[in-house]
């Protein structure tokens, strides 16, 4: 069984259940202009692409907290509010390019009831690429409520 | 010669502060679509309030913590690293939120090394680990805390 796309409820939770995984893309090089400007970087490893190339890349590299976003974007979906979120650990395992596809997914760890009600779900959290490249991988943890 | 970076540890690093902005975030939203974070429209005094409470989504802490981070340190200063000629990567990054981010609000950063090691791959490098805690600048509360590595290929 899979976690449904509607918000779940702590009860709903299984541990080694799947969270449902979702695709995006393609990437668009244009993004990383204004990312460029929000984190103040303009190393051009992001914006020219034969700066890149001289590099041994095949094409400029999306900045890694973009690819944070859209992991941290999946996960708090599945939330009742996407603050519910408690902590996050992830590790940069590769780059990603300008038309790649990236899918996003997941799969329930640890389940911690709370005294007050509903509880703190842990889980397994994954982006991958077109090729299945791992992207992203590491865990999420939020507090879910109880089924009212 | 590779610089020996293990008396780093310990080293605290400049504090630094950086005001979430309603353009970095709109900004934001432009690319990474979260339509119930999106700006509202402001037709009214009770709409002015609502902007004031503004929350940025959850998908910004990265941002936040990676260009608070990156005023914290000197490559060269704190790294004993040449960013101009050196080749650096993100590592692995651990958050806790404490509370949500507020469009507007300034945060103060302050962050320490935490660890030095080396590892062996395809190349041999270094990890700087760098535990770090962001508060809000007005009322001094926590917002977010963690760590954050970096690889300093040799």
């Amino acid at each position: 069984m899979t976690v449904p796309m509607s918000k779940p409820f702590f009860e709903d939770y299984e541990i080694s259940m799947p969270l449902p995984s979702v695709e995006l893309g393609p990437m668009d090089r244009y993004d990383y202009i204004p990312i460029a400007l929000i984190l103040r970087d303009t190393n051009p490893l992001h914006l020219d692409r034969v700066y890149a190339h001289e590099r041994g890349l095949p094409d400029v590299v999306q900045q890694g907290p973009l690819n944070q976003a859209y992991l941290y974007r999946y996960f708090t979906s599945l939330l009742h509010d996407p603050w519910d979120l408690v902590a996050t650990k992830m590790r940069f395992a590769a780059n990603v390019f300008p038309e790649d596809m990236l899918s996003c997914g997941g799969e329930v760890l640890a389940l911690a009831p709370l005294e007050a009600g509903g509880g703190i779900v842990t889980c397994a959290v994954w982006q991958r690429n077109q090729n299945g490249d791992t992207i992203l991988k590491g865990e999420a943890k939020a507090r879910i409520p109880s089924r009212p | 010669m590779t610089p020996d970076r293990s008396g780093l540890v310990g080293r605290q690093l400049r504090k630094a502060t950086y005001t979430v902005s309603e353009v970095d975030v709109n900004d934001f939203l432009g690319v990474v679509t979260e339509p119930a974070f999106a700006a509202p429209a402001m037709d009214s005094e009770i709409d002015a309030e609502i902007v004031a409470r503004r929350l940025a989504p959850p998908s910004f802490a990265p941002f936040v913590a990676v260009l608070g981070l990156l005023k914290t340190f000197d490559w060269q200063d704190d790294f004993l690293f040449d960013y101009r000629t050196g080749t650096a990567m993100f590592g692995e990054q651990s958050i806790e939120f404490h509370r949500p981010l507020v469009v507007g609000e300034s945060v103060a950063i302050t962050a320490a090394i935490s660890d030095v090691y080396e590892k062996q791959g395809k190349n041999r490098f270094d990890v700087i680990e760098v535990t770090f805690s962001i508060a809000s600048v007005e009322k001094e509360d926590l917002l977010m805390s963690g760590q954050q590595s970096y690889i300093l290929f040799k």
